[in-house]
């Protein structure tokens, strides 16, 4: 597979503080990477690093097999970028916008007006072509932001967590739009702290933390590092405690949390946990509804690797 | 293109607020100019004289240092030539009159001795100019045909006594005069306001944080889309300062095309480029747009008050005076002064208003310094 991009020792230092600690990795064509990390774990800043916006202490990066500059007009040409916050001009109409942004890559007036509808559809903002940003919601805002970055029809693209705190309907709109992009050929780089759109989206993940890669590969991989290997969760109405230590007590089981009527109980790995289960609680004569079996997630993964949960 | 083209969306954005701007400036430049026409009472007032005599102070010698005394204000200078011509420079002295040595003997001798002077050319001088000529016109007459010198002072000062009441004409239309200085000191709260709002209001737009950062990582050279604001602001600026021009050309009409109406069309625009580098200035200060009413407000309306745009600037009490001689706008103004009562033209005369233009393109220069070493670390952080 082609490389897209190539991180080889990425060291960035604030004053007293390693925001990027030695990180390399590789992009490759037609895929979406998830970098995912909690707050502060340095996703921006290895964005930024990459795009030549941050003086870097050490590393190399090449995009499309060049050495990445600030003055690498030929890279950028084909390099869409969503950052984190929302970046319009508050005098200028949603198509005003990207308009704008589009035309610092595409001169020519009639592709520009083509492209600019085509970005207008994919984030479905047909309805608000001629609204303000101010009268636009949160994720309307999102939604514009990302037409102003894509809208010039790159290769690449970044986008840095382009949907915090945004409403389901808008977020679901975002990935479905991503996707297409994919499909349409981009490779796409997308830093996120919700696991959850990873998983959805994603082909490959890099986890990090404290700007170090703590674990990469795709999800199938990731998630055979979880010290879990299944969860079974069961509703149960008013357990009694002496029950809850004897589960704990069962081979294999990790930890057994019991709230709001559902136990929880995460196994390490083995198999025939659930028969076991359903026979204890037969045994004891305990009612139970609403049994099922979970797959880790990243969060166990995180988990796992890093003893704390990945969203606080 | 897309810069510019997005500067006029913006400009025209706000259009409604700028015309109402303007159209507000141009309704107090208005009123302004009818009301404060008495203001120009310097007609009456007395050519401050500076009278430096070598001649023993007797008879007729005596005779007309009394007569200038009596019509003129005296100053008291010390006989050097650096302080006097400092005073002429500052305005402080209008004209000065040499009397040499021998006047007395040389005068009653009809030798016709020679009375050197120094003036500022301005209509104050020319007042004074007038008084020693008519004093030396009357004084030969008498002269010429009396022997006796205490008779020919009585028959001069006879004379002169009858003649006070006689007009003092100038061949200059002070009172169309004095409006342009009006308009164009009412022009440096216009251009200075209408400067610093746009160019705040553009720039904050582009130098956005978020903005930039999103304009740096295209592929259009930054280099490029700054210059492309440099030129868009720049003939802003140019355009605002010729709409100002024509609106003088039909305000005050004829006056314009004269010598005085030419200088000040040059003061203003010279006074324009430095606006536009102060809003450079300010825009790279500021960090919201919030505060950009406030910046034109301080900037544009305490620059007009301190130097004298609105009030004149013998009323201003001469702690403001100091001040504002840190400010642009004084010199500015000052030249639209100095040509209000400005008679003669030539070297000696336009030295004052060469050095005021100079001042402004210094200030210009400085602020070009300021911003770009504020851009410069501004980048630096990032
Ligand atoms: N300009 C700066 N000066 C000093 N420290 C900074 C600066 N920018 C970021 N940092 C620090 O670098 C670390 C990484 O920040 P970064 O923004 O890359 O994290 P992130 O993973 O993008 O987090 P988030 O999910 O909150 O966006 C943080 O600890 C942050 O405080
Ligand atoms: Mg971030």
């Amino acid at each position: 597979m082609k490389k897209i991009i190539e991180v080889k020792n990425l060291t960035k230092e604030y004053k007293n503080l390693k925001a990027v600690d030695n990180l390399s990795f590789e992009v490759y064509q037609g895929e979406i990477l998830g970098l995912l990390g909690p707050n502060g774990s340095g996703k921006s800043t290895t964005i930024n690093s990459i795009l030549s916006l941050l003086n870097f202490s050490n590393g190399s990066i090449k995009i499309f097999g060049s050495e990445m500059n600030p003055d690498s007009y030929e890279i950028k040409k084909n390099i869409g970028v969503v950052f984190q916050d929302v970046a319009l001009f508050e005098e200028l109409t949603a198509y005003e916008n990207i308009d704008y942004f589009c035309g610092l890559y595409i001169k020519d007036k009639k592709i520009r007006q083509k492209y600019i509808e085509d970005a207008i559809e994919l984030v479905g903002l047909n309805d608000f072509k001629k609204f303000y940003p101010k009268q636009l919601s949160g994720g309307l805002l999102r939604r514009l932001n990302i037409a102003c970055g894509i809208a010039h029809k790159p290769k690449l693209i970044f986008l840095d967590e382009p949907t915090v705190a945004v409403d389901p309907q808008s977020r679901n709109n975002i990935l479905d739009g991503i996707k297409k992009l994919r499909d349409n050929g981009a490779t796409i780089i997308y830093t996120t702290h919700y696991m959850e759109e990873v998983e959805i989206l994603c082909n490959r993940v890099i986890i990090i933390d404290k700007g170090k890669v703590l674990a990469s590969g795709t999800l199938d991989e990731l998630k055979a590092l979880s010290l879990i290997e299944e969860k079974i969760s069961i509703e149960v109405n008013d357990l009694d405690l002496k029950y809850i230590e004897e589960i704990k007590q069962f081979r294999n089981v990790d930890e057994v949390v019991y709230d709001d009527n559902h136990l929880i109980i995460s196994y390490e790995k083995g198999k025939n946990n659930i028969i076991k289960l359903i026979d204890y609680l037969k045994d004891k004569n305990i009612t139970y509804n609403n049994l099922y079996v979970m797959r880790p997630t990243l969060n166990d993964v995180f988990l796992s690797l890093t003893g704390k949960e990945l969203r606080d | 293109m897309i810069v510019f083209k997005t500067f006029l969306k913006i400009l025209n954005k706000n259009k409604f607020i700028i015309i109402m701007y303007t159209a507000i400036l141009i309704f107090f430049g208005g009123m302004n100019m009818s009301t404060n026409d008495k203001s120009t009472n310097f007609v009456t007032s007395k050519p401050d004289v500076l009278i430096i005599n070598n001649d023993e102070d007797i008879g007729i010698t005596k005779n007309l240092i009394d007569y200038i005394k009596s019509n003129s204000n005296i100053i008291d200078i010390k006989n050097d030539e650096d302080a006097i011509n400092d005073a002429l420079f500052y305005r402080d002295v209008n004209y000065i009159i040499y009397i040499p040595t021998n006047f007395r003997s040389y005068f009653l001798e009809n030798k016709n001795p020679q009375i050197e002077i120094k003036t500022t050319g301005d209509y104050q001088a020319s007042l004074a100019e007038m008084m020693l000529e008519r004093y030396l016109k009357v004084a030969n007459i008498y002269n010429s045909i009396l022997d006796n010198e205490d008779d020919i002072i009585e028959s001069i000062n006879n004379t002169l006594s009858k003649e006070v009441k006689a007009e003092i004409t100038s061949k200059l239309d002070t009172d169309s005069l004095s409006k342009v200085t009006l308009f164009y000191n009412f022009s440096n709260y216009s251009i200075l306001a209408g400067c610093v709002y746009v160019i705040c209001l553009i720039l904050s737009s582009f130098k956005d944080e978020k903005i930039r950062k999103r304009t740096i990582i295209s592929s259009t050279n930054y280099k490029k889309i700054n210059r492309n604001l440099l030129i868009s602001n720049s003939l802003f600026a140019l355009i605002l300062w010729f709409f100002y021009v024509i609106l003088s050309l039909v305000l005050l009409g004829d006056i314009m095309f004269s010598i005085h109406g030419l200088i000040c069309i040059i003061n203003s625009f010279i006074f324009t480029i430095c606006a536009l580098t102060l809003a450079f200035l300010l825009a790279n200060l500021i960090n919201s747009k919030d505060a950009i009413n406030g910046i034109v407000n301080v900037v544009a309306l305490g620059s007009s008050f301190l130097c004298g745009a609105f009030v004149p600037m013998e009323w201003l009490p001469d702690s403001v005076i100091k001040i504002a001689h840190f400010l642009p706008s004084y010199w500015y103004i000052k030249t639209n002064e100095l040509l209000k009562t400005m008679e003669i033209f030539n070297f000696d005369t336009m030295k004052p208003i060469i050095i005021n233009m100079a001042v402004i393109i210094l200030f210009s220069i400085g602020f070009i310094i300021i911003t770009n070493y504020f851009s410069r670390k501004k980048q630096k952080f990032a």
